[in-house]
């Protein structure tokens, strides 16, 4: 081997090994943009709450999570409706014995339906404080700007209200925790929770345009009418009848709602946002093997089960709830789909099913023929009708001694139900505080009973346990007024939270 | 960086002056031809396939069908090694010689093997971390079409379960226990090329499959190495004068293990009349069998598999091609799979000292799916045929609510296809720098796509079974990953030491995209029309999903040897990773291993009949970067979430943060010793390799439950869990070579289990609710997925007996009795107990070989024992269903039971309970082979090489404590799950019967 060759065979190699270094080099030095990735297709929470769209969405993404499961299915017919003597579980026997736990009172703590109701309305609460805190930072119409915030405030106030009547002292969470907090929180009085949604929906009032100030395409959002009414209601819970009759009949005199000709009809799509309605939840089917983006599963899992198989069969109106109409009431065949029934539409009749005992179903949930399948229900989820406001006025007047405008607000919404049929439900003519009283109570039931309001009624009544004792062997009156805080909430919290009595 | 950068990186790369320091000077070769014959010492017949190279060059060849070479030899005094598998080496001095006849003998005993490691190959007696290997022929043995599958009771240590019977099926594979909450599979390396889908891999391709079983060896995978590694090598071709071929085929039939027994006719009439307590059915017994529907759905099902093979090559060049044709039908009516697989694996030699090289594959797959119909026909009430009078599918609405009528399920949505081509390999470059150093450069590529296609005409067998739209829906996604490796290698030794010192650097990136949509009102359901377009665009739909992720890695490794006595291996990666932020990306995997052979010392190695003596020691930590989702740190806005406003109800966009994300998170990590002694004796016959190992993994990713108030939809993920397996890796053989060969092995994984913490402020995890009730619960102490619920005391004699005791409420005679484990005398869910683990605690196989006169014979039995199964499908009673057989001695008035209550329709008596858990202990029979091989002396004078006929059985013979179709069925990849049977695609016996012809 000659010296010039291994010369340039070494230069070679050397020359070889460094440009090799160069381009490790060269990579490390990229590294750091070559390893930076971003989700594909997705908003991340760097570049959002930056345009008035953003405000806009995340304001819909509240109004979205009260279609979801926790917030509408079981856990939400559950501890409404199916706990109070409204209805029984229904459905086959074997089919979420955690829902018929609710129905006989033999749960504990850990029955999933609180810790899904309880999870469901506090994940709302977070988007809705995501969008209390960042949408004033954003560059954007101003009024636009203030309504949204009013929008939230509402929906936020309005899950608080919830908790609060079925669980007492609540962690008040009005901004997204740092996680140094996440195991902190203590439960705060009632009071001051109280005071919270008093507050937010007071802002509420303030920038929420009326019903009929709003486009039409943005009919079903929050309202100056919806926040004045739930706030009526806050004042009805907290026993403050003054306030709960300025604010009811706030409601009355802004002239933006109306009874239906027809009491059936709220219940149908025609009802759907109608001259009744003060708020709900819209939804609407397309057309999706599964789930589609607008449905709830609150039509199917209170459908007819069986033939025609329209649903689960959840949420069987009780015999009591039955012998509670007063005779001849159309509004007990307008709640109930019975077996033999032609269904609402005239489309079919419900065929008795051997797997479901003295089947009945909840008729307000019933929805026609729709695209999709079943878990598509495209029904509006009702929350607040003028009737309830109506009778929640009625109420408030009889407790401050207004007899005169009580009876005048029930026997309009009774008026309504009878129809043109004048031999029924006859106007009510007790003045006696404590008689009416009770004619007013009876009648909220029969006007709203199924539509998840009953247990929230009898706890402002302070009646729990008058109602629910006799009925329910496993009831216990020192108990079950309120409703267990969800273990994994006490057990996460390693105390900090603590538990209602003798759960 | 952007990918223009990575071109211009390959472009500088390929410009390097390679060139330059490839003419190396040699003194001008003799070239002188040498000739000869090489024979077995035994039988004196010819060795066909023998290479033959000339020591200390790079000149080499190989005997042809008579056992003949010639070669040209260049050195001066040239010696040559003789090579052959199973076989010892030889040497011989040439002395002048250029005619030779070579006499070989079979080895019993190969003391250095070379095994396959990561980013190198070691000899056996070198290795310090435990390594096992499987053999390409007992790989392809199995006649399955997945080397996942094949592995199943090969290696010690390593747990196999067909993940499931659908045709085409990989396995679930887990190595040392599971070790995570997370994805606990096992990481790939085929040819040097990363992948966590083996699929594509044809069996009869491989020339071996290494597994990785500890820190040491597994190490140089850093964050993916935590669940154990496979190293995949396919087959190389051999230079050689003419080409190596080889074809084989295969055909066979398969069918399920077993039945489950439930009721006929007459007696789920008898049932249902108990049930509503009046003679629905006046007369059960006029009912007979009725409709079996595990017959209507379940078939004979032909497979069958066609492999050509060449290979062959010359000093400057060698090549290895394959095609292979695998094609198998399911059990389940209307199910089937088949791949076509190329290979080209070749190597180029550029110059001395450059070697260019690739390993390529090319897959087409092509699956039909069947609906799920396994769990229908379990709960389809015998009393209905398929298709009633007029010649419709039944209606089985009779009860309420109906069943799928698994008859029609298959007839109207089996339109449903998948195909998909892949491109796999790497191509390399191997460039002998110095003496002594080794540079390669590896680019590893997998790209590929698929296609998806179901139509379901529009049909009505009853209101819950029924498609009011016909609609068709397609996907097509592509996936392209690849990675690029400089690894430079230092090999030398002097005098005593021997030492190997490998560094590299490593960059990878890997990105999918996935395009569908669908559209409904066809005009027809001809073949040709079934393209979206054909559809109403008015109820068009379509999605787009994305994703990517990127890694770079320094590797280095040092091996060190004294005298091939003391044994020291060190190795570290670091990784960063584009899944974790820029403060946590980096992580580092450092281990270290120690290895005595000493047989080497001088008082041991007088010991005849003790061939080796091997102790070790490993430690070290490694990564599990898979744990993690793709984004896990990046707060992703979730849109979708619409709000409905307007009196047409329009789709309003929502869109906001509904979970908090973890900017802090980590590798999950996991930290293993281990201990191995390898012993063999008697000239190898006896071999025994034993390894106890402890495996802590930490950090381990998990959704810390946070309180729900907070109100974040998902958990946080953040590292905090940890688990522990503590095993042994038993494996142990015998065999005897001659004219009658035989070999015997057994091998033992016993493995325990056990969370060592879950979270903060949470010791439980609860997964898997039946009926609203947990059925495993996960807990601090126990086997990750352990069974949970209520133990059955007895059945109710009477409603005495009813109302003395604890109760739900509601019970009556004949019904369950729980047990009021806690004594407060109710039942509550407090009364849950722990009920079992679904983990087995031992894994075990045995396998025996002979081969006679031609005549070989093989069986391999496998095994496991110590875990229970969870019969969930038979929990799930939302209608009336068909039951089980046991219901017919159900607790009755006239038959007073002590197990079997009286019949209901799910409620009490189907809780969550020790009711329907059952031993998951089995073993089977996984193949049994006997052939034939036709003796050289007739194939020579027909110029074939070998010719060997075969049949192979199959999972023929089971024995199991387990009602449904087998203990052995995957759950997908939750290991809270892994226990509970909702009633998949079941696995399959067959018999194949087979042929092997090489020229």
């Amino acid at each position: 081997m000659n010296k010039q060759s291994i010369n340039a065979q070494i230069r070679g190699r050397v020359t070889f090994i460094l440009s090799s270094f160069f381009v490790l080099i060269f990579i490390s030095g990229c590294s750091d943009d070559f390893l930076e990735r971003k989700p594909k297709g997705k908003l991340t929470f760097d570049t959002f709450f930056e345009t008035q769209d953003h405000a806009i969405w995340a304001t819909n993404a509240v109004y979205q999570n009260f279609r979801s499961w926790q917030m509408c299915a079981f856990p939400w017919i559950g501890i409404t409706d199916i706990i109070s003597d409204d209805s029984d579980k229904g459905s086959s026997p074997n089919d979420a014995l955690y829902v018929l736990e609710l129905d006989d009172f033999s749960f504990n703590s850990t029955n999933t339906a609180f810790q899904q109701a309880w999870e469901g309305h506090y994940q709302t609460i977070f988007r809705a404080n995501l969008a209390i805190i960042n949408i004033p930072d954003i560059d954007m119409d101003a009024t636009l700007r203030e309504r949204l915030v009013g929008e939230n405030k509402f929906l936020r106030a309005y899950c608080y209200l919830r908790l609060v009547q079925w669980f007492g002292d609540l962690p008040l969470i009005t901004r997204p925790l740092e996680s140094d907090e996440y195991y902190t929180q203590t439960r705060i009085p009632v009071a001051e929770i109280y005071n919270f949604i008093e507050q937010d929906l007071l802002d509420a009032i303030q920038v929420l345009p009326e019903k009929s100030d709003y486009p039409p395409a943005d009919l079903g959002r929050a309202t100056k009418g919806a926040a004045r009414g739930m706030l009526a209601n806050l004042y009805m819970v907290k026993h403050d009848f003054a306030k709960g009759v300025e604010y009811s009949e706030a409601v009355i005199q802004s002239g933006e709602y109306s009874l239906l000709t027809r009491y059936a009809d709220n219940f149908l799509p025609v009802g759907e946002q109608g001259a009744e309605s003060i708020f709900e939840i819209g939804a609407v089917a397309v057309n999706a093997p599964v789930a589609g983006p607008g449905a709830t599963p609150y039509n199917m899992i209170q459908g007819v089960r069986g033939v025609p198989n329209l649903g689960w069969g959840f949420n069987r109106p009780s015999d009591d709830l039955i012998s509670h109409y007063e005779s001849g009431d159309p509004r007990r065949q307008a709640t109930i789909i019975y077996e033999g029934e032609v269904l609402p539409d005239g489309s079919t009749i419900v065929q008795h099913n051997a797997d479901v005992l003295n089947a009945r179903y909840n008729q307000k949930a019933w929805v026609p023929a729709h695209a999709g399948l079943q878990d598509n229900g495209p029904g509006n989820i009702r929350i607040l009708r003028y009737a309830d406001i109506l009778l929640l006025a009625a109420e408030a007047y009889n407790e401050i001694d207004n007899s005169s405008k009580a009876l005048e607000y029930l026997n309009i919404v009774r008026a309504r139900a009878r129809g043109t049929n004048t031999f029924i439900l006859k106007d009510v003519t007790d003045t006696d505080k404590n008689v009416l009283r009770e004619k007013i109570y009876a009648e909220r039931r029969s006007e709203l009973a199924m539509e998840e309001h009953r247990w929230f009624d009898l706890a402002r009544w302070g009646r729990i346990a008058d109602v629910m004792g006799p009925l329910q062997p496993g009831f216990v009156a020192t108990k079950h007024t309120l409703l267990p805080i969800p273990q994994s909430e006490i057990d996460l919290s390693g105390g900090a939270i603590h538990q209602n009595d003798e759960y | 960086m952007k990918s223009k950068y990575l071109h211009a990186i390959i472009f500088i790369l390929l410009l390097n002056p390679l060139w330059s320091w490839s003419q190396i000077q040699v003194e001008p070769p003799i070239n002188q031809p040498v000739t000869g014959v090489v024979l077995d010492a035994k039988t004196n017949e010819p060795i066909i396939g023998v290479t033959i190279q000339e020591a200390s060059t790079d000149r080499g060849t190989i005997t042809d069908i008579d056992g003949r070479f010639m070669l040209t030899v260049q050195n001066p005094d040239p010696v040559l090694i003789f090579r052959y598998t199973g076989y010892t080496a030889v040497e011989i001095k040439l002395d002048g010689r250029t005619e030779l006849e070579v006499k070989m003998s079979e080895a019993d005993f190969l003391i250095d093997e070379i095994v396959v490691v990561g980013y190198g190959i070691q000899k056996k007696s070198d290795l310090t971390g435990a390594v096992s290997t499987v053999k390409g022929k007992d790989i392809s043995r199995v006649a399955t079409n997945s080397v996942e599958q094949a592995l199943q009771g090969k290696v010690s240590g390593v747990y196999v379960a067909p993940s499931s019977g659908a045709p085409g099926a990989g396995a679930v594979i887990r190595i040392r226990g599971t070790g995570t909450l997370n994805n606990a599979n096992p990481l790939f390396v085929i040819d040097g090329m990363i992948t966590y889908d083996p699929s594509l891999v044809n069996p009869q391709d491989v020339e071996s499959v290494e597994v990785l079983k500890d820190a040491s060896a597994a190490a140089i995978y850093g964050s993916r190495g935590a669940n154990g590694v496979i190293i995949i090598t396919t087959k190389k071709g051999i230079p050689r004068d003419r080409a190596l071929i080889s074809c084989t085929a295969y055909f066979g039939t398969q069918q399920i293990t077993k039945k489950v027994a439930l009721l006929n006719a007459s007696e789920f009439a008898s049932a249902y009349n108990d049930l509503r307590g009046q003679a629905y059915y006046p007369d059960p017994s006029a009912l007979g069998e009725g409709t079996d529907w595990q017959d209507e759905i379940f078939r004979m099902a032909p497979t069958s598999n066609y492999s050509i093979g060449a290979s062959g090559g010359s000093d400057k060049y060698s090549y290895s091609f394959s095609g292979n044709y695998f094609s198998q039908d399911g059990v389940v009516k209307n199910s089937h799979f088949d791949r076509l697989t190329l290979r080209l694996n070749a190597e180029y030699k550029l110059t001395p000292t450059i070697i260019l090289g690739h390993n390529l594959a090319h897959s087409n797959v092509r699956e039909d799916a069947a609906p799920d119909v396994v769990g229908s026909a379990y709960r389809m009430q015998p009393v209905f045929a398929a298709r009633d009078s007029t010649g419709d599918f039944s209606d089985p609405t009779f009860f309420g609510l109906a069943v799928a009528n698994p008859a029609a399920d298959l007839f109207y949505k089996s339109n449903h296809h998948f195909t998909g081509t892949r491109l796999f390999g790497n191509l390399y470059v191997d460039v002998n720098l110095f003496k002594d150093f080794t540079f390669r450069s590896n680019l590893g590529i997998d790209r590929l796509s698929k296609k998806s296609r179901f139509f379901e005409p529009k049909f009505e067998v009853s209101a819950s079974q029924r498609n009011l739209n016909d609609r068709l829906s397609v996907s097509t996604g592509n996936g392209t990953e690849w990675i690029w490796e400089q690894t430079l290698t230092f090999d030398h030794t002097w005098n005593d030491h021997h030492l190997t010192v490998l560094a590299g650097y490593t960059a990878e990136e890997r990105k999918f995209e996935e395009l569908g949509g669908s559209r409904e009102n066809f005009p027809g359901t001809a073949e040709e029309l079934l393209f979206l377009s054909a559809g109403n665009d008015t109820t068009q739909m379509n999605f787009q999903n994305a994703g990517d992720e990127a890694l770079t890695s320094n590797i280095y490794r040092i091996n060190y040897s004294f005298r091939n006595r003391y044994l020291l291996t060190l190795s570290w990666r670091t990784d960063r990773s584009s899944r974790f932020t820029k403060d946590n990306r980096t992580g580092n995997f450092p281990s270290g291993s120690i290895g005595w052979n000493m047989t080497e010392e001088s008082f041991i190695k007088d010991i005849a009949w003790l061939d080796r003596l091997k102790i070790r020691g490993s430690f070290g930590i490694l990564g599990n970067q898979a744990a993690s989702s793709t984004y896990p740190s990046t707060g992703a806005v979730t849109s979708g979430l619409y709000g409905i406003f307007g009196p047409d109800e329009s789709l309003n966009q929502g869109a906001t943060l509904v979970s908090l994300a973890n900017a802090n998170l980590k590798w999950e990590t996991s930290r293993q010793t281990d201990i191995g002694i390898e012993v063999a004796i008697f000239g190898g016959a006896i071999e025994l390799e034993l390894d106890w190992y402890n495996r802590l993994t930490y950090d381990i990713i998990a959704s810390v439950p946070i309180p729900d108030y907070v109100g974040s939809q998902d958990d946080p993920v953040v590292n905090t869990a940890k688990v522990n397996n503590q095993g042994w890796d038993i494996a142990a053989s015998y065999r005897k070579s001659g004219k009658l060969s035989y070999n015997l092995g057994v091998i033992l994984s016993p493995v325990k289990n056990e969370v060592i913490k879950l979270a903060e402020g949470r010791n439980e995890i609860f997964s898997a609710f039946l009926q609203g009730e947990p059925a495993t619960h996960t807990v601090v102490g126990l086997p990750i997925g352990s069974f949970y619920g209520y133990k059955v005391a007895g059945i109710f004699q009477s409603q005495e007996e009813v109302d003395q005791s604890p109760k739900f409420g509601g019970e009556k005679a004949g019904d369950v009795r729980y047990q009021d484990t806690n004594g407060d005398g109710k039942l509550s869910g407090d009364d849950r107990v722990y009920l079992g683990s679904p983990i087995p605690t031992l894994s075990y196989s045995m396998t025996a070989g002979l081969e006679w006169n031609g005549i070989d014979f093989n069986a391999d039995v496998v095994g496991a024992s110590g875990n229970k199964v969870f019969n969930a499908k038979e929990t799930f009673r939302f209608a009336t269903y068909n039951w089980e057989k046991h219901v017919v001695d159900r607790w009755t008035p006239e038959n007073h039971s002590l197990t079997e209550p009286r019949i209901t329709n799910g409620g009490n008596n189907y809780r969550v309970s020790d009711r329907f858990l059952e031993d998951g202990s089995f073993i089977r029979l996984r193949s049994i082979t006997l052939g034939y091989s036709l003796p050289q002396t007739i194939l020579s004078k027909a110029s074939i090489g070998r010719l060997r006929f075969y049949v192979t059985g199959l999972n023929v013979w089971t024995k199991q404590e387990y009602s449904g179709y087998s203990p052995e069925f995957a759950n997908g990849s939750n290991s809270y799950e892994v226990g509970l049977d909702f009633g998949g695609y079941p696995i399959w016996k067959s018999w194949q019967g087979g042929v092997e012809i090489q020229f």
